[in-house]
């Protein structure tokens, strides 16, 4: 990490209201800012319907914010959306794998709609098959793949085309002990290479190994920002006390 | 804009929609085996049906003196017209049709069989397209004849079998003769012992000499049942020939011309020919199967890009690469515009091929010898273009405002109506290409496939047509890829 570099990501005073259809508003984040920088594991935290998924979602351009905007690697998610998509891989539960292309069509596929040509294509699935132990199933149909293979599929395709930003909405949910380590190992492996990950998860256990800082939302607010020391500092307990002490004094 | 973006959208949707079986059923499937096998079971169907219509044998209940009476009458006929009936045949197939065979029967009174009134339609086909309006209309009066008298067997009432009660509803008429008054003729009929009962005063002949009154010539039948309802149109037809031939022979008995009796004499001339016919029929059936099959070309493909891709949950994945959303629709536009081009071109050739060499008969198919102008095919379809095109962008708009693959299907069911039933009006005999029909969308289409088939080139009207569908086209493209930057309905779940 390193501090005094200008941030990647930067969100300001983020805010997305849904409308019902009787009229009726949903505020699913309210002013929402938070930064991050090149080579950080930033940590996203919160309880379910906290606003986690819709704050990655506008940070990934999926979603417009109603209110405030985001800038990332220096392109706004409002005005330049196509850039910002080009400088970031976004992983939810929302991003599926073609059932019927084999996880090799479906990573040139996404290669190819970045730009990149087909050499540079085959040589990053080769190293990210390399990766992820993907060489056994490259060429089977996606929907043979169990889900631990789908999602390291999935994370192969957000880094695929060498992003700047990943952003990843819970990418071990469901998965199990060797699959997840996989990817906390490709995480670490990216903020090496001084990559910024934007992560949410509920697995403290993940954020502990991780996390060089983390923001815990709640009711669709920051209720913390800092580094997990600042965490542990403020409750003086391990990290999961301290997470639920924030939420019950959250605002 | 990026071309490159949109072809490697475009092949990827190709290659993903083609591993999808539904799609390939309906894409090719259906047209290439499903239609020709359906056509062909229906055609051969119709034709078995119809010949068994014409060599059916019925049993009808006649005392030996009706039949007698019955087959003294069709001899009169038949002595009468021979000659005429000699030079048909010389110039025509009639044997095939089994008349004169059946005719000359008459004079030995033989019984009728199937095998004997065994038709071949195709040559009855060849046969009565080369002969004169008098000819045919002689060989028809001589079938006619033939039918009712050697196609049937007579069976004595007092030979009928027929117990039990009269089924409700069935009430025996008032007025009958003696012969059909009996209970047992209407339970002979009912249970289908008999199809009819026929019968004729004993001084039938007497009556028609005196030329004074009709004679009553009764027939008992059930209209409720087909092949007694067939009974009866065969009394009527032959009572149609014979009343006519008698007519005349009265006319000349009394030194009257023929046209005394028909004061005004009906004389047409058709200047369509028989090939212009059918090209008006078949203009008017094609549009409507070949936009009904494209619709169900795109109308999976289409779905599955969309709702499919939303319900996969591959859409937000596809949402996220750098690209833009007018990319995104014309990539997967392009695909399901082809999948609607190659199920059109696929069912017009299956139709095509099967009409030929499946299912009439060759020498009727080449009686029928429809020659299309090649202006007129290139023309009509040129129009398959703009069909699929708007079909494509509004099943793709469609599919994109569904949540779900079934959801969109739910919605394309009042739009298979919406955009089949116009086509429809092809097959409206009465409506003409008027110009301000030109407007009308998908109208307008099937009107002018019509008359482009029947060799009319309407030029204003095939313009404004491909103008006004090329501007709806274009108008829902746009309107799919604004719905691509809706997040409300991008991802409604």
């Amino acid at each position: 990490m390193a501090d005094g570099t200008p941030p990647i990501v930067e969100a300001l005073g983020l805010a997305k209201t849904y409308k019902g259809r009787r009229g009726d508003r949903t505020e699913a984040v309210k002013d929402l800012s938070l930064d991050c920088r090149e080579g950080e594991v930033f940590g996203l935290l919160g309880p379910n319907g906290a606003g986690k998924t819709t704050t990655l979602r506008m940070l990934s351009t999926v979603l417009s914010p109603t209110a405030g905007t985001a800038r990332i690697a220096g392109h706004d998610v409002v005005e330049e959306p196509d850039r910002v998509r080009a400088a970031i891989g976004f992983l939810s539960g929302n991003t599926g794998l073609y059932p019927r292309l084999s996880p090799r069509e479906v990573l040139t596929y996404f290669g190819r709609l970045h730009g990149l040509d087909d050499g540079r294509i085959a040589a990053r699935i080769d190293e990210l098959a390399g990766l992820f132990d993907m060489g056994g199933f490259l060429d089977k149909r996606c929907d043979a793949l169990s889900s631990g293979m789908r999602q390291k599929v999935n994370v192969a395709r957000t880094a695929l085309h060498d992003p700047r930003v990943l952003i990843l909405d819970e990418p071990t949910v469901g998965l199990d002990v060797l699959a997840s380590r996989t990817i906390v190992e490709f995480v670490r492996r990216c903020r090496e290479e001084g990559r910024c990950v934007i992560f949410s998860t509920h697995i403290m256990g993940e954020v502990s190994r991780l996390c060089d800082r983390l923001a815990i939302i709640h009711k669709g607010r920051v209720q913390f920002l800092g580094t997990l020391d600042e965490l542990r500092e403020r409750s003086g307990q391990d990290v999961e006390e301290a997470f639920v002490q924030v939420l019950e004094t959250a605002t | 804009m990026k071309p490159r973006i949109v072809s490697v959208i475009a092949r990827k949707e190709l290659r993903d929609v083609l591993r999808d079986r539904r799609t390939l059923f309906f894409m090719m499937l259906l047209p290439i085996v499903v239609m020709p096998l359906l056509m062909l079971g229906i055609s051969k169907f119709a034709m078995k049906q119809s010949q068994q219509k014409q060599t059916r044998v019925l049993d009808v209940a006649a005392d030996p003196f009706a039949v007698n009476t019955l087959k003294a009458l069709a001899q009169e006929w038949t002595d009468a017209n021979w000659k005429a009936l000699m030079l048909a045949q010389g110039e025509t197939t009639f044997e095939a049709m089994g008349g004169l065979e059946g005719l000359k029967r008459l004079t030995s009174f033989g019984e009728a069989t199937e095998a004997d009134a065994a038709l071949d339609l195709g040559a009855i086909f060849r046969a009565t397209a080369e002969m004169s309006d008098a000819q045919r209309e002689l060989l028809t009066d001589a079938r006619a004849i033939a039918k009712l008298v050697t196609q049937t067997v007579f069976v004595d009432p007092a030979d009928l079998e027929a117990t039990g009660a009269l089924a409700q509803g069935v009430e025996i008429p008032d007025d009958l003769p003696p012969v059909l008054a009996d209970e047992r003729v209407t339970l002979a009929i009912q249970s289908k012992e008999v199809a009819a009962a026929i019968a004729l005063p004993t001084d039938a002949f007497a009556t028609l000499e005196e030329a004074e009154a009709s004679v009553p010539f009764h027939v008992l039948y059930d209209s409720s049942q087909s092949l007694s309802e067939e009974a009866h149109d065969r009394v009527t037809d032959f009572l149609d020939v014979v009343n006519r031939f008698q007519l005349r022979l009265r006319l000349r008995e009394a030194s009257l011309s023929d046209g005394f009796a028909e004061p005004l004499a009906l004389e047409r001339a058709n200047v369509a020919t028989a090939s212009r016919r059918v090209q008006a029929v078949l203009g008017g059936l094609l549009p409507y199967l070949l936009f009904a099959f494209c619709f169900f070309g795109a109308l999976y493909p289409a779905l599955d890009v969309t709702a499919g891709e939303k319900e996969r949950f591959t859409m937000e994945t596809l949402l996220l690469g750098p690209v833009s959303r007018l990319e995104i629709a014309l990539g997967k536009f392009v695909v399901v515009f082809l999948a609607a081009i190659v199920a059109a071109v696929l069912t017009t050739t299956s139709m095509v091929v099967s009409f030929t060499y499946g299912i009439l008969p060759p020498e009727m198919a080449s009686a029928f010898e429809i020659e299309f102008q090649p202006l007129a095919l290139a023309l009509t379809g040129s129009l398959v273009l703009p069909v699929a095109a708007l079909y494509s962008a509004l099943l793709l708009a469609v599919g994109l405002y569904a949540r779900s693959f079934k959801e969109a299907q739910s919605y394309t069911v009042p739009l298979q109506f919406i955009l089949i039933l116009p086509m429809m009006v092809s097959l409206l005999p009465d409506l003409e290409a008027d110009s301000h029909l030109a407007w009308i969308p998908f109208v307008n289409i099937s009107m002018l496939m019509k008359e482009l088939l029947k060799g009319n080139y309407l030029w204003g009207f095939y313009t404004i047509t491909l103008v006004s569908t090329l501007v709806l086209t274009v108008g829902a493209l746009l309107g799919a890829a604004w719905m691509f930057k809706r997040e409300s309905v991008m991802l409604r779940s």
